[in-house]
């Protein structure tokens, strides 16, 4: 019982981590390969926030969000949105060669020694009817709950939403009703950037994290977004939980060192046995 | 009327033929000077002769056949690993061990291609590199191959630095004529085939997984003999260093800066990274900053490459001479794709 419940919080938090894939892999049909570096980029700016102010991390993390957003703008806008008209391949290694070029700066600027954000409530643990709770994950699963739900807002009830909506239907027939889909593509990149700094920064409460950890939360967000149906928030959280709790479960039963490979695992036979994800008719964003 | 031409003319205009020709002259002459040329160079060389290796096998997959593979550092691994377990195992001389641990690598290749073959585009960019992380979680903690401690390549079949230089010459060569033969075959036609227009290649009647498979077991066959040669180069291997994603990431660099699916980006691209690391050696992260944005900027503005750019010119400056460009399959044919209208 205690490994579920851990597992699942561990869940909500790779959740959080996972929505902003999700949102752009929803709009536009486009695998960020960069969006684990997103997530680091988060976390090292938070920690110089507080390393020069001083202060609470998650308070910090607002304003960072909104920078990495404002930055991931212009890679979307000058970098993603032309080359996608060139077909599958060329977006793929556009986004590798940002998340290389972050990862890479990050290395030079702050070396490639693992980093963690620490808050005095961060380790504390919770006591839920003899079930030990890590508040530090439990702050990132209500997290990740309150970006869905504004998210979903945004995209069902606002014009933002509907423009966003349109171009992910048809970008083509978007245009022509007078929606400038290139700045809605960018935008919702800087939406998808900011909720992954923002994820970083709570990954980094609970986990050490290097310049080249980003690989590896890229591939456990992919992971949860196959799991929830590719491009669908609310899945997103599903497969969150629902990766929280094997790879708990599998830390268990196999061995603690054995979590990359139980996490990975499931991707890949998920990948061979439902090549377009777990539920694939359920894209819609 | 024409000449009936003699079988030696006919060889020798046979762009095949004196391309590989060609090679193998080169390779004669590196051959021959390796007992000249100081033991620097020849280390020097031995790098770029590996990452050529590398960037050429790397190219069939996702080159020619457009299939993003972030999964070939397991190759490279697979075939270090081999090479050090077979000798310290059975004693066996180091020739054919190293075949051995290339043959163990292609296996591994079909075992992969047969799943990552059922996805396309970024699944299976996400998919492969889903495979290498899970493989370094096993190989880290296995203790058939010490886990994280490092394996000692055995004291007998160490070699010495020209011997080396030589081995990797012969495997450069080995790997360009493989792809040259390769490319130029019905094989090589279907895999760009199938990468160019998938549904027209079906309708032809060409099979994905028959055309794909013998092009990842090749793929992995020659990363492999690569990844023996750098455990040679290193003398103990360690799980970190031989499944390095950098392998993979490497061998991308190399050809989308050179220029995917074409027989020169890979050699190209490969000589420009290297010497950018050559010149930023206190600095290995700013030189593959500088790669990075390379990348990017030749995915934006120059799909084709360096080697893109230039057949580009050569095929302008033909046509301003009223000269019509040779024949379309001797053309390095830069991966320039229409985007399907919805």
């Amino acid at each position: 019982m205690d490994v579920v419940v851990q597992g699942l919080l561990l869940g909500g938090l790779y959740a959080t981590a996972a929505l902003g894939l999700s949102l752009v892999f929803g709009t536009m049909r486009l695998v960020n390969l960069a969006h684990g570096q997103f997530l680091v980029v988060g976390a090292y700016l938070t920690s110089i926030l507080v390393s020069v102010i001083g202060g609470d991390p998650l308070l910090l993390a607002i304003p960072v969000a909104l920078v990495v957003g404002l930055l991931a703008y212009p890679i979307q806008r000058y970098i993603f949105t032309p080359v996608m008209a060139q077909g599958e391949e060329a977006p793929i290694t556009a986004a590798f060669g940002v998340g290389l070029a972050i990862q890479t700066i990050l290395i030079l600027v702050f070396s490639s020694d693992p980093k963690s954000l620490s808050a005095p409530y961060a380790t504390a643990q919770l006591n839920l009817f003899g079930i030990p709770i890590n508040v530090s994950l439990l702050i990132a699963t209500a997290i990740g709950i309150v970006i869905v739900i504004i998210l979903t807002f945004v995209l069902k009830r606002t014009p933002f939403g509907r423009q966003v909506r349109a171009a992910s239907l048809d970008a083509e027939a978007a245009g022509l009703v007078g929606i400038d889909v290139k700045k809605t593509y960018a935008r919702v990149m800087a939406i998808s950037a900011a909720t992954a700094s923002i994820g970083g920064v709570l990954v980094a409460m609970s986990f050490a994290i290097a310049p080249s950890s980003g690989t590896g939360w890229l591939l456990r967000a992919f992971t949860v977004i196959v799991i929830g149906g590719l491009g669908s928030l609310p899945g997103t959280i599903y497969g969150g939980l629902i990766v929280g709790v094997v790879e708990s479960v599998g830390a268990v039963t196999i061995g603690p060192q054995y979590r990359d490979l139980v996490v990975f695992g499931v991707l890949v036979i998920i990948l061979i046995l439902r090549p377009n994800g777990l539920f694939a008719k359920a894209v819609k964003a | 009327m024409t000449r009936p031409q003699s079988s030696v003319a006919r060889l020798v205009r046979n762009p095949t033929t004196t391309t590989i020709a060609a090679a193998v002259l080169i390779a004669i002459v590196a051959i021959a000077m390796s007992s000249v040329v100081t033991k620097g160079v020849a280390n020097q060389l031995t790098e770029l002769f590996l990452l050529v290796t590398l960037a050429l096998a790397w190219n069939l997959v996702g080159g020619y056949g457009g299939q993003f593979s972030l999964g070939h550092s397991i190759f490279v691994g697979m075939g270090g690993y081999a090479t050090a377990v077979i000798l310290t195992l059975f004693k066996t001389p180091l020739l054919p061990t190293i075949l051995a641990a290339g043959l163990a690598s292609a296996f591994i290749g079909v075992l992969l291609a047969y799943p990552l073959l059922r996805l396309r585009g970024p699944y299976l960019a996400v998919g492969s590199l889903g495979m290498t992380l899970a493989v370094y979680g096993w190989m880290i903690n296995w203790d058939f191959t010490k886990a994280s401690a490092s394996y000692q390549i055995p004291s007998y079949a160490l070699v010495s630095i020209p011997t080396l230089f030589v081995f990797s010459t012969v495997l450069v060569l080995v790997a360009f004529v493989a792809v040259v033969l390769l490319v130029r075959s019905p094989l090589g036609l279907r895999l760009v085939a199938l990468r160019d227009d998938e549904t027209g290649a079906a309708s032809l009647g060409v099979r994905r997984v028959r055309t794909l498979v013998p092009v990842w077991a090749l793929s992995g066959f020659l990363t492999g003999l690569m990844g023996a040669l750098v455990a040679l180069q290193k003398g103990t291997i360690t799980v970190d260093a031989a499944f390095a994603i950098q392998f993979s990431l490497d061998a991308v660099i190399i050809c989308v800066i050179g220029g995917l699916g074409t027989l020169w980006g890979p050699i190209i691209g490969a000589i420009i990274v290297y010497n950018l690391r050559q010149y930023s050696n206190d600095f290995s992260s700013l030189a593959l900053v500088i790669e990075a944005v390379i990348v990017i900027l030749v995915v934006r503005f120059v799909p084709g490459g360096v080697v893109g750019i230039f057949s580009r010119l050569i095929f302008a400056l033909r046509v301003r001479i009223g000269k019509p460009p040779a024949s379309i399959a001797t053309q390095a044919l830069p991966v320039v794709k229409r985007r399907a209208r919805r």
